[in-house]
């Protein structure tokens, strides 16, 4: 592991990089003093929410900022060239690219091969018939499977997870020796990102590549990473080793950061810790430290400036002894309104719930043509009175589609769905619409832009009878403090509210009917780590208080496991394991389960490979186990052709394998404590 | 920063030249119904095809009319024939629109083929053909013009609406039960509006344009109405000697449709979205 001592001769080195960019508001302090070296070799892993800089230090090394960006740096150099001056010769030759959106980054009109030979002839002179070859060998060195194929095909003919392996491969094409990488795995689905992590680190150690890792995910950093800085609002808030920054955080940004992270390893771990408030106005940055309004360890004396200070660990605090022993402070529940012990009943029951999507247009279905996608088959599940059921699974497993099946917001081709003891019609009652509510993920595009916060409440508010006239204005008013936020907000429109605050108004106007049952459909997937605790926070006290039942649909487990009291792992349209957290958290497992567990980059876990599935497989037969061709326990042809049995391991818990329980029970405890 | 904080109703200058231009013209075409410097419609045949004079700002046409107060006279109609088109081709398309994008299958098949068919044909085509077969009139001549363009706004809402059908506020009203006309009302309508009003300034200049072709084609309203396609046509005969008969109309005619032109530029690049720079939270 390459220390401070080796840094001197770092192959990339950025000394007091500061930019600027004009707004509206003025100057924008996107960055500020911020120093950072990478080793020959070395894999540094930079950190913070969004806005806090990140990308802006990947556009400064590439010379892209844009002529309108101010650049003042003591050093920024990239093996003695002088990356001011001379990004534009080196970006795409000795620096390679990697950028989150695989779908944008990979032209659609063009052949995966041709954007792969560009580099190289561009940048190497290769000719086209041997940069072709080269091409398709870089690709199979990657692991895309039939190479030569893909080499001819078009973007969209690829999943994200190869594409984000073509994208890996363009940036490799020209032989650079630095590689940034800019959210490279977060738009993937966690088995696909675990595989993509794997690959990065062969890389790095097969052609000695040094890497730049750009995440706000501190799990990958934590797998991938020597070094971390953390970035807090364009400044460096600490800086050190990974096993140093990560186990042993001593900047307050950082422990706060890791105290509000939920993690499936600690299942009901109680409330998280946010972080309050939200990122400073860099139009007018503070002279003294920026993190001190949001900062649980303020003290006199931070209004001063605050330099990185420390040998091989650097923190800009000057607290840092008092504080070390210190964990961030975690945020008081709220006073306990009684929580009504009441015995749990079933309240939504679903039975063999099934969806098809697709088929052509109405003329196609006329004609008997329409063939289609089983999006959810014959699932069956139900929700107790109270009761939090998280919903996991990859993009595209059916997760959300089943929960719209189950507030009868798409029609389902059969199956039935009981409510409270009644059967709820396709066409469903009022009562049960007031009863049964949603909160999205997207909160951008939940909320109409063009009515106010309390115009937003107020129709919901008034749509079910909850309240006329004056006291519609009342009860609006009730629904913000339930949500926590300000009355005043009320007048507010939807584009003058963070992330967050969008998404409290998004559980107000579920709220704001009174129900028993919330379909959270990724509700907190799209918020930064500090805020996405604060509304976990808060969806916990609200089921305390009200005592509403939700269905918890996530992709992250770790939320899963942070607020369910059951889970359920689904697969392509099936529920393959179903039970209470912690016996699903531990084996015996569902072979995908297993497989998604020890995927998680969780920060700790020893660097032990995860599970890896077979590179390709035969689809699945409609007869047998959906997810046989991507099973790495697969136990022969049964698995292709018979429908695997429910067994049932123990109260509540049911696997859907073929495979034996106590073989099952066998393997390791993905989520242990590293050994 | 919030947008608060920012004056959320600055007018782009466009719109206020646009705006004010529109204004002079709009107080003439009233004023100019009751009240012109001549009796628009009386000959003076002595005075016949004079050149623009301090008595006649504009000169006089073969009859010897006075052209300013032609051209006061017959502003109105031009005005009404582009508004009133436009306010038909709304009122037509904006509920035909809202309702092929919410009842997807037969309805909107219907509906969509139908405007498909329409726009097939060429806009002066079509005007004729409604034109042809009845006596024209001013009134005829606004409701074929208008009738040109329901099938851009059909599809124009319906293009929008679809898009914000997606939308997960509209999910949400979907999950509190709401029917279609509260969907419709409430959440489609509101976000709807800003392109289907951008659009519809746009057209009032082709529709004016449309108006006044149909006119000088003999569709329109009839002598001696002075609408300025009609003088235009009127003034042909007599480019060479007489340039100013056809070339005031014309000229007015050029105002009018810049002034509309920079409204409709302006309420773009206030009401369009992507130009104000709308989400900073």
């Amino acid at each position: 592991m390459p220390d401070a001592l080796t840094l001197t001769d770092a192959a990339l080195k950025i000394e007091a990089l500061s930019v600027a960019y004009p707004s509206r508001g003025g100057w924008l302090q996107a960055l500020d003093n911020v120093s950072l070296a990478i080793p020959p070799g070395g894999v540094l892993g930079l950190v913070g929410e969004s806005g806090s800089g990140k990308s802006t230090v990947v556009l400064a090394l590439l010379g892209l900022l844009g002529p309108a960006a101010k650049i003042t740096a003591q050093r920024l150099s990239y093996g003695g060239h002088d990356l001011l001056r001379e990004a534009p010769t080196l970006r795409g030759r000795r620096i390679g690219v990697v950028f989150q959106d695989t779908t944008a980054a990979l032209n659609p009109a063009l052949t995966i091969g041709s954007q792969l030979v560009e580099p190289m002839r561009l940048h190497l002179g290769t000719e086209p018939r041997a940069a072709w070859q080269r091409g398709t060998d870089l690709l199979a060195e990657l692991g895309v499977p039939r190479p030569a194929q893909v080499m001819k095909s078009y973007a969209h003919q690829l999943s994200g997870g190869m594409k984000q392996r073509v994208g890996i491969a363009t940036a490799l094409a020209s032989e650079p020796d630095l590689l940034l990488l800019d959210e490279p795995t977060t738009a993937l689905d966690v088995t696909i990102e675990a595989q993509i992590l794997s690959l990065l680190d062969e890389l790095r150690v097969r052609r000695n590549l040094s890497m730049l890792l750009v995440s706000h995910n501190l799990g990958i950093v934590d797998r991938l990473c020597d070094r971390v800085s953390v970035l807090y609002a364009g400044r460096l808030a600490e800086s050190g080793t990974t096993r140093d920054v990560l186990h042993r955080p001593r900047h307050p940004y950082t422990k706060g950061l890791l105290a509000a992270l939920p993690r499936p390893d600690r299942p009901h771990a109680g409330r998280l810790a946010p972080i309050p408030g939200g990122l400073p106005d860099l139009t007018r940055p503070d002279p003294g430290c920026n993190f001190r309004p949001r900062c649980a360890f303020a003290v006199d004396g931070c209004e001063k400036p605050q330099a990185l200070r420390g040998e091989l660990h650097e923190v800009s605090c000057h607290r840092v002894d008092e504080i070390a022993d210190q964990e961030w402070p975690v945020e008081p529940a709220p006073v306990a309104t009684g929580k009504t012990a009441r015995k749990p009943l079933p309240l939504l029951e679903a039975e063999g719930l099934s969806a098809r999507f697709g088929g052509g247009g109405w003329l196609a279905r006329m004609l008997g043509k329409s063939t289609g996608v089983l999006a959810v088959d014959q699932v069956s599940l139900s929700i107790n009175t109270g009761e939090v059921v998280g919903l996991v699974g990859e993009s595209g497993c059916g997760k959300s589609t089943l929960g719209r099946l189950m507030l009868r917001l798409l029609p389902a081709r059969n199956g039935t769905l009981n409510f409270d003891g009644g059967p709820v019609e396709p066409e469903a009652s009022r009562d049960f619409r007031r009863r049964a509510q949603v909160v999205f993920q997207n909160s951008g595009t939940s909320l109409n832009p063009r009515q106010t916060v309390g115009m937003i409440l107020g129709r919901a508010v008034r749509w079910f009878d909850m309240a006329r006239g004056p006291a519609v204005a009342t009860e609006v008013d009730r629904l913000l403090d339930l949500v926590r936020l300000p009355r005043a907000y009320a007048a507010r429109y939807p584009h003058q509210l963070s992330g967050g605050e969008k998404q409290r108004i998004g559980i107000a106007r579920a709220l704001a009917s009174r129900p028993d049952f919330l379909v959270c459909d990724e509700a907190v997937s799209a918020l930064d780590v500090s805020v996405q605790a604060a509304v976990l926070n808060l969806l916990r006290d609200l089921r305390d208080e009200l005592g509403v039942a939700y269905l918890f649909i996530s992709h992250d487990i770790g939320v899963i496991a942070h607020i369910a009291d059951r889970i359920a792992v689904m697969y392509q349209g099936t529920i393959v394991e179903e039970g209470p957290v912690d016996d699903v958290l531990h084996p015996p497992y569902h072979p995908y389960t297993e497989l998604l567990l020890s995927s998680v980059p969780l920060i700790g876990r020893d660097r032990r490979e995860p599970v890896a599935p077979p590179a390709t497989g035969t689809p699945a037969a409609s007869e047998g186990c959906k997810f046989a061709a991507r099973c790495p326990r697969k136990l022969g042809p049964v698995c292709d052709t018979l429908a695997p049995p429910l067994q049932q391991a123990g109260p509540g818990h049911a696997i859907r394998c073929h495979i034996p329980l106590p073989e099952l029970a066998a393997v390791p405890h993905w989520l242990g404590s590293p050994a | 920063m919030s947008l608060a904080t920012l004056p959320r109703l600055r007018a782009p200058s466009t719109l206020v030249l646009g705006g004010t231009l529109l204004a002079l013209i709009v107080v003439a075409a009233i004023v100019g119904i009751w009240v012109t410097p001549y009796d628009p419609t009386l000959f003076a045949v002595r005075f016949r095809l004079q050149p623009p004079s301090l008595a006649h700002p504009f000169g006089t046409d073969e009859f010897g009319r006075d052209v300013l107060s032609r051209i006061l006279a017959g502003a109105h109609l031009s005005l009404a024939t582009g508004f009133g088109a436009m306010a038909i081709s709304l009122g037509v398309g904006v509920p035909l629109g809202l309702v092929a994008a919410f009842h997807r299958g037969a309805v909107q098949e219907v509906i969509m083929r139908a405007v498909d068919l329409l726009i097939a044909l060429p806009p002066v085509l079509l005007g004729l053909l409604v034109l042809a077969v009845t006596p024209p009139g001013l009134f005829k001549t606004i409701a074929a013009v208008g009738l040109v363009y329901v099938p851009i706004l059909v599809r124009l809402t319906r293009a929008v609406a679809l898009g914000l059908l997606e939308e997960d506020f509209v999910q949400a009203a979907r999950a509190r039960g709401e029917g279609a006309l509260p969907i419709l009302w409430h959440e489609i309508l509101p976000n709807a509006w800003p392109p289907i009003i951008v659009e519809c300034g746009l057209r009032v200049t082709f529709a004016i344009l449309l108006g006044s072709a149909l006119s000088f084609l003999g569709l329109g309203p009839q002598p001696p109405a002075s609408e300025w396609g009609l003088m235009i046509a009127e003034g042909r005969d007599f480019l060479t000697q007489a340039p100013w008969v056809c070339l005031a109309p014309g000229l007015s005619l050029c105002v009018l449709l810049v002034s509309v032109n920079l409204v409709g530029e302006g309420l773009r690049e206030r009401l369009d979205p992507h130009l104000q720079g709308r989400g900073h939270a």
